[in-house]
């Protein structure tokens, strides 16, 4: 059904209508909308509505008669603008300004009447004639809010409708404007004020009569300033008390003509003690400086300058400047800076204005704040002042910069002076930013003969005597100084090259000299600024600097200048903290250190510098995987391939070290994963090649097999790798061959390769083949665990029979303690396997594997250890859970929580450190998150716990830190009932723990004994 | 105007108070179970990185790990208990010093300004006496000093019972506490110094809830 109505049933329609209205409105507003769809589809004429509405409209009752104009009238909002034709307005019109005479119809006839005066046909005369009627017989003050709607609504669409003859028809525009004053007066409704301001700017901004009647439309908007408004909960019309102060602004900054009144008044209202309203009046003034323009403020500035001063200089001193306005969720109110932006503007409409005009403004100001500098007074207020004005345009900014500059930019040997010299000269730098640092062709020019530019020795010179002239101990100073440099590097084209490496040197040498954090912090800020523009310039006289500075021995002590040694570690610090994501940088800082990393291996006893370096190269690496492009890759890979293989198969040299070798063949790890894709073939043939010819790692134990692993774990797991299964089988057999007389270091080496290639390469039948169930020896279990992480991880079927297979080991007397330390394995993150962003081809690594697999472990382990009746063998079941538990992120384990708890409370028993923090930091998460639970078993909870905080074998340090941290968080989350019983008890048994030998542990105490001293004590009023 | 007597007294800001010199990512490596090599190269990582959470750092942890994993059984230290007592004295042990007492009391806040106490300078690191040879069976001495802000505060009683209350709770038995105002710095002096030192005074304030809420208030902040 379309809902279009016919004659016939319009009377029915209406009857319905009426029935509907103040009980359905919804229901009343679909007819009125049926209606109008119809008379615009022309199934009914207009007329032929009012017709049927006759007898409704002629009732006795009032409310009849009111319902039925108002379903007219709904029908009338609803219809388009050019459907009526010229005589259907005029006899609408006509009948609706018979009907203001019933006075119980008011509301509806201005509402049809609003109507019908956008209507595109409404004749000059009907809208005279509304217009005459408004202000002869229309009183605001006899009619509620709704009511004046309307009649508002009337104006404005008599506005809209007739603008271009308002503003061409004097008379017309000024019988229209008088109109308009007398139905805006006395306005308070809010919904109603918003159209008074609307139609009030757009009438004093567009209309051509206003100068005589400025002052009346200056009176009714102002009357309001400044306005305030809380809306009432379920407000209908959302109006904020933000809207109605903004258009108000933008109403009284309507136009020039308001200035005389405007800026009296307004400079009065700056004088009021509310924070908000002085906020107001100054963003209100703001706007019409910004509006009025400066011709209107060739009078007002002096008056308008005095105040503001005021305010800058007094209102403000050290006090709180900004509050936030948390309740209407604005930003900060900051009344200080608002006052500045006031004067800006001046500046601004000054000078575009007349350039004679800004003279004037300036030297007045200018010379009421130099005393300022003479005396050091007020300096932070007026160097503020003088640098908002000079933050205008660069006409501004040159007049600002050659007046005030020489009076406070003279070098100093004090360093209190030097201080303020720098914090005055700040404000200057800010507004050659705001001037200069946009893409505005014309500024180029301007930029290019600032004023600034003559000081820049000067301040290029203060600014280095107060950074390399001061004592270590003025960290204010020297911080000043660097946050000055680095503004200055922002400053666009303010310096050349030579200055930048200038600062850069500055703060290379200040950097890496300093042990201040701030000022480490700064600098490390500016370089990274300079970085972000001349990454070249940075390279070239920082980074090639650092690694130059890197000594090529450990015994070897650098020097920056004479007297000054550098650490190495400090060196390597900055190296890293600065090339962070900066593509060239990562890029030399990495070729750079390995070359220096192949000179300091070729010396002896070198090994922790070599590890510092290794770490170094991993850390660039690892933090910029993602970022670092195919082109840096490959000249990484060109310039660090070689020697790092070439360091790791040396046998002799220091980097066949454990860690140095791990995180070394992690960096090749890196290297290779960024190689593109379609050489990956070649390069695994080659390294086979390599390490399977070459150095024979399949023969007999070699090192050489970590640096192989990590590189297979970065090819491409697409490519043809015929060797697998061979490879696969020779190391099986060679670990089981040597399982004694191999490292430590080479056994893991080996495991990890058998579970590379099962996770990328081999097929499942040949896994199967070569696992062998029945020799529980421990290098088997070992293989088999490798094995089963590889095809886990891959979500592979065949997976669940080794986790199976090795479960069933825990239940073995012999080898089930071995065993249940292996289950840690299973879940633990491998640098090969991990996923990195962008890269889906370097394993088979399932995003949620660790999920499935605790999923299918804990049911079975929790079974095998309730039906176990050996001690050992439970103990081994709980010490694989922990273990497990450890690697598996919280969320999966919540909702197993209820059966794992009590299982937790066992582990807490078992004598092994690693099971007891396992066990320790589940409990923690679980205590914060379900109190209930852990209220359950408090009792056990506690006394368990009270066993574990003092020292002994199996309680090392971080036992006794999670056992008190789990104590502190029961203390809040156990209700009191159930906690104060046992206040005593724990408070004493606490007392030794105070005298634990480590100093964590004592403070960790003191926090949890205080949480109990206070439990169930009275609270103390906040 | 009389409500506080001394509005503006000279801050030491927070950061600024005296505090040890290795700091948090140090400590919480030493709460990790790791000795000798290893920790002694995690401790040259965190100079070139600063956090406990570089990656570096993971990798080197994660070494380790499975190297202790991958020991063959045999190796694998035995669950019998007899040997603990040797185990326990393996441990480095951190003294008990005066930074240590400085780092219990600087954080209380003081009961008429919104800071503390070592903000405030009313306990300094240099007033601080620890005597204690690290024997657990011998007593220990610890001496504090304060200095009130100002010679006439009426406070400075309060201020005594909170440090008084703090340690108490904070040090181990074997530990003699006492607490003095520093020579001249209080009209009141030795008034004010029998008070502190007078255990049954002390309890008997103890025993008044109203003012240990107060007490309470000012520890609450305490890190």
């Amino acid at each position: 059904m379309d809902g279009l109505i016919v004659s016939e049933d319009l009377g029915t329609a209406i009857i319905s209508f009426i029935a509907n209205v103040d009980i359905n409105d919804k229901k009343a507003d679909q007819i009125a909308s049926n209606l109008s769809e119809s008379v615009i589809r022309k199934r009914i004429k207009l007329l032929e509505l009012v017709v049927a509405l006759k007898e409704h409209l002629l009732a006795d009752e009032a409310s009849q008669r009111r319902k039925a104009l108002y379903c007219l009238s709904s029908v009338l909002t609803k219809l388009p603008e050019d459907q009526l034709l010229k005589n259907e307005v005029s006899v609408i019109f006509s009948f609706y300004l018979s009907k203001l005479e019933d006075t119980e119809l008011s509301k509806e006839a201005y509402s049809g009447l609003s109507s019908l005066a956008k209507m595109k046909y409404i004749s000059l005369d009907n809208t005279k004639d509304l217009v005459k009627h408004l202000s002869q017989n229309y009183k605001p003050s006899s009619f509620l809010a709704p009511v004046r709607f309307f009649a508002l609504q009337c104006m404005s669409n008599i506005y809209v409708r007739n603008e271009s003859k308002l503003i061409s028809d004097l008379a017309f525009a000024d019988g229209y404007v008088k109109c308009f004053l007398h139905v805006a007066n006395g306005e308070k409704d809010p919904r109603n004020l918003l159209i008074s301001f609307k139609l009030n700017r757009r009438i004093s901004s567009t209309l051509k009569n206003i100068s005589k009647f400025k002052e009346e439309l200056f009176d009714v908007l102002f009357c309001y300033f400044p306005i305030t408004f809380k809306p009432p909960k379920n407000d209908p019309y959302k109006i904020s008390n933000s809207d109605l102060k903004l258009e108000l602004r933008l109403a009284i900054s309507a136009t020039p003509e308001f200035a005389e009144d405007a800026f009296g008044n307004l400079i009065d209202k700056l004088t009021a003690s509310s924070f908000n309203v002085k906020n107001d009046t100054l963003l209100t003034l703001k706007a019409c400086i910004d509006n009025f323009g400066g011709e209107s403020l060739l009078k007002n500035w002096l008056p308008l300058w005095n105040a503001l001063k005021f305010e800058i200089i007094h209102n403000n001193e050290g006090g709180e400047t900004t509050i936030s306005n948390a309740e209407s969720g604005s930003p900060d109110v900051n009344n200080y800076q608002a006052a500045l932006d006031v004067i800006k503007s001046c500046a601004l409409q000054l000078s575009v204005f007349d350039v004679g005009a800004f003279d004037n403004f300036f030297s007045h100001v200018f010379e009421e704040l130099k005393p300022n500098f003479v005396y050091d007074k007020d300096l932070r207020q007026s160097c503020s002042i003088l640098a908002a004005i000079g933050s205008a345009n660069t006409v501004t900014f040159d007049k600002v910069i050659e007046n005030t500059l020489p009076l406070f930019l003279k070098s100093s040997s004090k360093t209190a002076k030097l201080k303020l010299v720098m914090m005055n000269l700040s404000f200057f730098l800010d507004s050659y930013i705001v001037v200069f640092n946009d893409d505005n062709t014309l500024h180029a020019q301007a930029r290019s003969t600032n004023k600034l530019a003559g000081f820049q020795d000067e301040i290029l010179m203060i600014l280095g005597k107060a950074l390399t002239g001061t004592s270590k101990v003025e960290t204010t100073v020297r911080t000043l100084s660097v946050i000055q440099f680095t503004k200055l590097v922002k400053m666009r084209d303010y310096l050349n090259r030579d200055e930048m490496a200038l600062i850069i040197q500055y703060l290379t040498e200040t950097i890496l000299t300093d042990t201040n954090k701030n000022i480490y912090y700064a600098c490390l800020e500016g370089l990274k600024t300079i970085g972000d523009l001349q990454e070249d310039l940075l390279y070239e006289m920082s980074l090639k600097k650092l690694l130059q500075l890197l000594p090529s021995d450990s015994k070897d002590k650098m020097f920056l200048r004479e007297d000054e040694p550098i650490e190495k570690e400090n060196i390597l610090k900055v190296i890293l903290d600065f090339t962070n994501s900066k593509h060239r940088l990562v890029k030399e800082s990495i070729i750079g250190l390995s070359a220096k990393l192949k000179i300091v291996a070729s010396h002896k006893g070198t090994s922790d510098y070599c590890f510092l370096l290794a770490s170094s190269l991993y850390t660039l690496l690892a933090n910029n995987a993602t970022l670092i492009r195919d082109t840096d890759a490959s000249a990484i890979k060109e310039a660090t391939e070689a020697p790092l293989l070439d360091m790791m198969t040396n046998t002799t040299a220091v980097t066949m070290e454990d860690h140095i070798l791990t995180l070394l063949s992690n960096v090749l790890f890196f290297i290779e994963l960024k190689t593109p894709l379609d050489t990956h073939q070649q390069q695994l043939v080659r390294f086979t090649e390599l390490f399977d010819k070459d150095l024979q790692i399949f023969e007999k134990p070699n090192r050489g097999v970590l640096p192989f692993v990590k590189i297979l774990g970065a090819l491409n797991k697409e490519c043809d790798f015929k060797e697998s299964t061979s490879f696969f089988e020779k190391t099986v057999r060679l670990l089981k061959k040597n399982s004694l007389s191999m490292s430590e270091l080479e056994r893991l080496g080996y495991l990890e390769l058998l579970m590379v290639l099962v996770n990328k390469w081999l097929k499942e039948s040949t896994v199967e083949e070569f696992s062998n169930w029945n020799d529980t020896s421990a290098v088997n279990l070992e293989v088999l665990t490798w094995i089963g992480k590889g095809l886990i991880m891959k979500n592979s079927p065949m997976g669940v029979k080794f986790q199976r297979g090795l479960i069933k080991e825990l239940g073995r007397e012999d080898v089930g303690v071995f065993a249940a330390k292996l289950f840690e394995v299973f879940v633990i993150d491998i640098t090969p396997m991990n996923r990195y962003k962008g890269i889906s081809w370097n394993c088979n690594t399932k995003l949620l594997y660790k999920q499935k697999f605790f999923s299918e472990m804990f049911p079975q382990l929790v079974d095998l250890y309730k039906n176990s009746a050996d001690l050992s063998t439970k103990s081994n079941y709980l010490t694989g859970l922990s273990l497990i538990l450890k690697q598996i992120p919280k969320t999966i384990i919540e909702p197993y929580m209820g059966n794992l708890l009590p299982l937790l409370l066992q582990a807490l028993e078992l004598p092994t450190a690693d099971v007891k923090v396992s066990a320790l930091s589940t409990l923690k998460d679980t205590a914060e998150k379900f109190h209930q639970l852990v209220t359950e078993h408090v009792q056990t909870l506690y006394t368990t716990l009270l066993k574990l905080i003092t020292p002994g074998k199996h309680n090392n340090v971080q036992v006794r830190l999670l056992a008190l941290e789990l104590l502190l968080i029961l203390s809040s989350v156990v209700p009191l009932n159930y906690s104060l019983p046992y206040k005593i008890d724990i408070i004493r048994a606490l007392e030794p723990v105070l005298d634990d030998n480590r100093r964590i542990v004592r403070k960790q105490c003191v926090i949890t004994r205080q949480a109990f001293f206070e439990l169930g004590q009275v609270p103390f009023e906040q | 105007m009389s409500e506080f007597i001394n509005e503006n007294p000279n801050v030491v800001e927070d950061n600024e108070l005296p505090r040890r010199k290795e700091d948090e990512a140090y400590q919480s490596l030493l709460g990790n179970a790791a000795n000798g090599e290893a920790l002694r190269r995690r401790k040259l990582l965190l100079k070139i990185n600063h956090s406990a959470q570089s990656q570096a750092l993971k990798n080197v942890e994660l070494l380790d790990r499975l190297l202790l994993t991958s020991v063959p059984p045999e190796l694998i230290p035995d669950n019998n208990e007899d040997t603990s007592e040797d185990d326990s004295f393996d441990e480095p042990a951190d003294p008990i010093d005066s930074q240590e007492i400085y780092d219990l009391i600087a954080h209380i806040s003081d009961p008429e300004h919104p800071l503390s106490l070592g903000q405030l300078s009313v306990v300094n690191l240099q007033d601080i006496e620890v005597h204690d040879s690290g024997e657990k069976d011998k007593m220990a001495e610890v001496i504090v000093r304060i200095t009130p802000t100002i010679t006439h505060c009426s406070l400075a009683t309060l201020i005594g019972l909170g440090i008084r209350v703090r340690l108490d709770r904070a040090l181990p038995e074997r530990f003699r506490i006492t607490i003095l105002l520093k020579t001249g710095s209080h009209q009141s002096e030795n008034q004010v110094n029998k008070q502190l030192n007078d255990k049954e005074r002390v309890a008997a304030a103890c025993e008044n809830e109203q003012l240990l809420g107060v007490v309470s208030k000012m520890l609450s902040t305490c890190k």
